[in-house]
């Protein structure tokens, strides 16, 4: 079974379908007065027996437009989902930035919330105790640290997110529309970050609409249309056909 | 066994999030924590006024009678209630972070057990204190507490997955406790019922978990072997089929919370 698994991600006939409710009923009796109308919920399939398979230390890049199913394909690599039909397999530690500052708790400081942040990751206190000056460097907010994270600007809240995510040492890092993160000066540093990581032998996969810094960090691009894959090539042929299509 | 590992491999999660439950619950009151062992006391004081004056319970000792009673009872109805609501309070981060969703009803056990632990020395003070002094017996503390952690730690996996899906769950549930506070013999003692429909009383395990209490604390001895088992058997069913609830459900919580 532990033969070579040379993949980091693999979609294997995934299906994803969301009910959707148009009034949910969730006292239980609505749901015993109207079970039997209840069941005509209409289904919406985002995901149509999607293939993926990725390899360990390709940056890929998911493009496509909006509602077109690739900000669920990453939520069901990162098992916050689950699919209706099909199977994902992933190999090694994952992170995920889907959003920004997700489970920071507004009264602690930032440094606490760097140990909460970086715990939700399954990073232990040593291991944090190891990389947390590493985190607060990166994040340029010595100066604020200490303060409790709602005294913070949304950038500078921003900064310390992705500062955590991007050094917790994850195989797989999954980042959803998130380059656009802080000012031009940090923009540049998460950049060239995440060219380091690129380099290293990290998986990472991208769902972002900025399709020049697609072009320079990925090798590879995923188009995503209604739900199927429209494309999946070298991330220059593939850009540049969806260009040609949303003209 | 996956519940092991990801209790390793989240050990650090599991600590912050269970000192954030202690820490979070009474934040921004004067007393802060101390709350949690002035509620049972105040909620003791009424009883032991109420009950020997206007309804003539004549039991030995009824105020350490009643603690013993109550602050074991005040551990399992807190997790229950903290616990069921525990997978909603926390939709933010289910839906935006992945981590094994099962730390958040355990963090809530676990307050509640360090809660209950601390809560104890207040009942070695009133025995020492109210002349019944204590025994060898209170070795046996940590394994009755641990069985009514893993009893309660069974409820609360079940509870919060269900009330994701039926939001009436937190109401029933309130009902019932409330209900089950009458059925468990803290305020009045077993013997009040006849021997006939006694054994009634004693199938319901909070029944089995005071009873050993008072025996360790109060009338010094050791607890029956039969109710040990009984309510180990009854922990153990309970918590494996809550954690097959909370199994079968978890897939969904991004989505339904």
């Amino acid at each position: 079974m532990s033969s070579v698994k040379n993949y980091a991600i693999k979609v294997n006939h995934v299906t994803k379908k969301f009910k959707i409710y148009y009034d949910k009923a969730s006292t239980l009796k609505e749901k015993l007065v109207f079970w039997k109308t209840n069941n005509k919920n209409e289904e919406r399939t985002v995901l149509e027996d999607i293939n993926i398979e990725i390899k360990k230390g390709e940056t890929v890049a998911l493009i496509g437009t909006n509602g077109s199913g690739k900000s669920t394909l990453l939520k069901l690599m990162t098992k916050i989902i689950y699919p209706t039909k099909g199977k994902i397999i992933t190999v090694g530690k994952l992170t995920s930035l889907l959003e920004l500052g997700a489970g920071f708790h507004d009264d602690f400081t930032g440094r606490e919330n760097i140990y909460f942040n970086a715990s939700i990751f399954g990073l232990t206190k040593s291991e944090i105790d190891a990389k947390v000056d590493d985190i607060i460097a990166f994040s340029e907010l010595e100066e604020f640290i200490d303060n409790p994270v709602r005294t913070y600007s949304s950038g500078m809240y921003m900064r310390l997110a992705f500062s955590v995510a991007i050094n917790v040492n994850a195989e797989i890092l999954l980042i959803d529309e998130i380059l656009a993160v802080g000012d031009q000066h940090f923009q540049d540093k998460c950049f060239k970050k995440l060219e380091e990581l690129k380099n290293s032998d990290k998986t990472i996969v991208i769902v972002s609409h900025s399709l020049n810094s697609v072009r320079q960090l990925c090798n590879r691009a995923i188009w995503i249309k209604d739900g199927h894959v429209k494309m999946d090539g070298k991330a220059d042929t593939v850009i540049d056909k969806y260009l040609e299509e949303c003209k | 066994m996956q519940l092991i590992k990801n209790l390793y491999n989240y050990r650090e999660l599991l600590k912050s999030n269970v000192k954030k439950e202690i820490r979070g619950k009474y934040k921004g009151s004067f007393l802060g924590v101390l709350w949690s062992f002035v509620n049972p006391l105040l909620q003791v004081a009424v009883y032991a006024i109420v009950f020997p004056y206007i309804m003539r319970i004549q039991t030995d000792n009824y105020l350490i009678y009643l603690i013993i009673g109550i602050i074991p009872w005040t551990f399992f109805t807190t997790v229950i209630n903290q616990g069921m609501v525990t997978v909603r309070m926390n939709a933010g981060i289910i839906k935006k972070v992945y981590f094994p969703r099962e730390i958040l009803p355990i963090s809530v056990a676990f307050s509640g057990l360090i809660n209950f632990l601390i809560s104890c020395i207040i009942i070695v003070l009133f025995c020492i204190f109210g002349g019944v002094g204590i025994s060898w017996h209170i070795i046996l503390l940590p394994i009755i507490a641990l069985l009514q952690f893993i009893l309660t730690l069974g409820i609360v996996f079940a509870l919060s997955a269900i009330n994701i899906y039926i939001k009436d769950t937190e109401y029933i549930i309130t009902f019932l406790i409330n209900m089950l506070f009458y059925a468990t013999p803290i305020l009045y003692e077993a013997s009040l019922f006849p021997e006939k429909i006694r054994f009634i009383l004693y199938l319901n395990p909070m029944t089995q978990i005071i009873d050993a209490y008072r025996n360790i604390f109060l009338y010094h001895q050791l607890p029956s072997l039969a109710g040990i088992i009984y309510l180990a058997l009854i922990a153990l069913v309970l918590f494996f089929l809550g954690l097959l609830v909370f199994r079968k459900l978890e897939k969904g919580f991004a989505e339904e919370v």
